[in-house]
């Protein structure tokens, strides 16, 4: 059976958001992009932790990266999307 | 990571760049838009207030996607149905039309809606009110397929398959749905509220199941197969999983002391209220109300935290498993800030309660729903 179509993504009118700048930036870019947006990074209000948990199961899955990496990673996700970050869905544009 | 195989980074990227180019000119009226949960995979919610019809439009339904999805090409789509079968059954959509068509219109919800609102914080997407909706889905019984195919007395439990494999090492979105439950009323639904499956809804077959949460609505299906055991793998035995005997707010379970989720617990939300209302005038507030039964037996309302309530109206419009319209005239009785509450009871006899059972992965969230009006 063929794969028609890669399912494009405007039918919602999608707006990507970058990552706050800082030390980690671009692991977390190489790291998480590959699969998913930013908006699922900044709304998980994790832990260390939980983040440490969570990276590891990712690189599990097949998340490009190095084992060096990973502290830094971490602290990033950590320093950024903890448990007192505020997450607000994106409105799209109007839809008919 | 590794894209999913057909899916390069410059694939990828070009999705990104028509995602970015949505042409304006197709979108209209400035009030209906959606709440993105997530650009890719597309994950996004229907605003509460935007859900006050009977039927949801397809354009304002809620999406959820593990990944980005690949959808399977119409021309030379087929769904097999192997495994405890006397005869494995390849069927095209041609095939399907031509037996008994079967509708169903039915609630739709995320197993986790609602999860942003459990305290303390659960991760995953998080969802708030609107990973649901109320749709009249169209296709053919699942269980005249499965005859068609001579489903055997020994399989127990029916393994869904969709075409949407997941990218590098993350395990494939594989699920079960009790045999009981998929000879009993569900539907492999080509339709969505009288058009074609829409692509992000699972084109060109999904899997409905009416009254049981959308982790069993498997879309993009290409492989139906009744087995004896349960399917495995992590979206069985690790996600959408419920506490058999849930604990207090925080305290988490191995995956033995869980079971899936399948039934919808009971649950109402208010969709339509005044941010200012006027003492001794009526106002009327609006809603919807459903539950894994199929029927709403009633909704109240409080505007005294819950010390009284009084019976909403419910609308006339049903089907089994569908939401419940209601509405109910309030007139405020002193002046400041009052905060309404709703609540729904199904026909089970299951009351929806003051505050949701927390559980780790945050599903089925349903305490009361509250606004809060400013009456002057």
């Amino acid at each position: 059976m063929k794969i028609a179509a890669i399912l494009l993504l405007p039918l919602l009118g999608t707006q990507f958001k970058p990552l706050p700048p800082g030390p980690g930036r671009a692991l977390a870019e190489t790291a998480c992009f590959a699969c998913h947006s930013a908006d699922i990074l900044v709304q998980q209000r994790l832990t260390e932790k939980q983040w440490t948990a969570t990276v590891e199961k990712m690189m599990r899955w097949g998340a490009e990266v190095k084992e060096s990496d990973k502290p830094l990673l971490i602290k990033f996700l950590a320093t950024h999307f903890g448990p007192e970050n505020r997450f607000t869905p994106t409105k799209t544009k109007p839809v008919r | 990571m590794a894209m999913g195989s057909g899916l390069n980074r410059r694939e990828f990227f070009l999705c990104a760049i028509a995602a970015s180019l949505a042409p304006a000119a197709l979108l209209a009226g400035p009030e209906r838009h959606m709440l993105q949960m997530n650009g890719y995979p597309q994950n996004a919610e229907t605003p509460l207030n935007l859900l006050t019809d009977y039927i949801t439009p397809n354009e304002l339904f809620f999406v959820r996607s593990h990944w980005v999805p690949r959808m399977p090409d119409l021309k030379t789509w087929r769904l097999t149905i192997d495994g405890e079968v006397d005869h494995t059954t390849v069927l095209s959509l041609a095939d399907l039309r031509k037996m008994p068509q079967a509708e169903a219109t039915c609630v739709l919800q995320c197993a986790g809606n609602g999860r942003a609102l459990h305290a303390p914080v659960v991760p995953g997407v998080q969802w708030a009110y609107g990973a649901v909706g109320n749709a009249r889905w169209r296709g053919v019984r699942l269980r005249d397929v499965l005859a068609r195919a001579g489903v055997r007395d020994t399989a127990r439990h029916l393994h869904l398959f969709g075409s949407d494999d997941p990218p590098g090492k993350v395990p494939p979105f594989h699920r079960s749905v009790e045999m009981k439950k998929a000879m009993e009323d569900a539907i492999l639904a080509w339709e969505m509220n009288g058009v074609p499956l829409p692509p992000q809804h699972g084109a060109p077959v999904r899997l409905v199941v009416p009254g049981w949460a959308g982790d069993h609505w498997m879309k993009w299906l290409v492989r139906i197969s009744p087995q004896v055991e349960a399917q495995k793998g992590f979206y069985m035995e690790t996600a959408y999983r419920y506490p058999l005997n849930p604990g207090a707010p925080g305290v988490t379970f191995r995956p033995e002391e869980m079971k899936p989720v399948t039934d919808l617990f009971v649950k109402s939300n208010i969709t339509t209220a005044p941010m200012r209302a006027q003492a001794g005038v009526a106002h009327t507030i609006r809603g919807f109300a459903f539950s894994g039964a199929p029927d709403i037996e009633k909704v109240e309302i409080s505007d005294d935290d819950g010390a009284t309530w009084r019976g909403a109206a419910l609308d006339p419009r049903h089907d089994p498993y569908a939401w419940r319209l209601w509405s109910f005239q309030w007139s405020p009785r002193a002046k400041g800030k009052v905060r309404l509450l709703a609540r729904a009871t199904d026909i089970r006899g299951a009351t929806q309660p003051r505050d949701a059972q927390w559980n780790q992965s945050g599903y089925l969230y349903n305490s009361w729903h509250s606004v809060e009006v400013e009456v002057v």
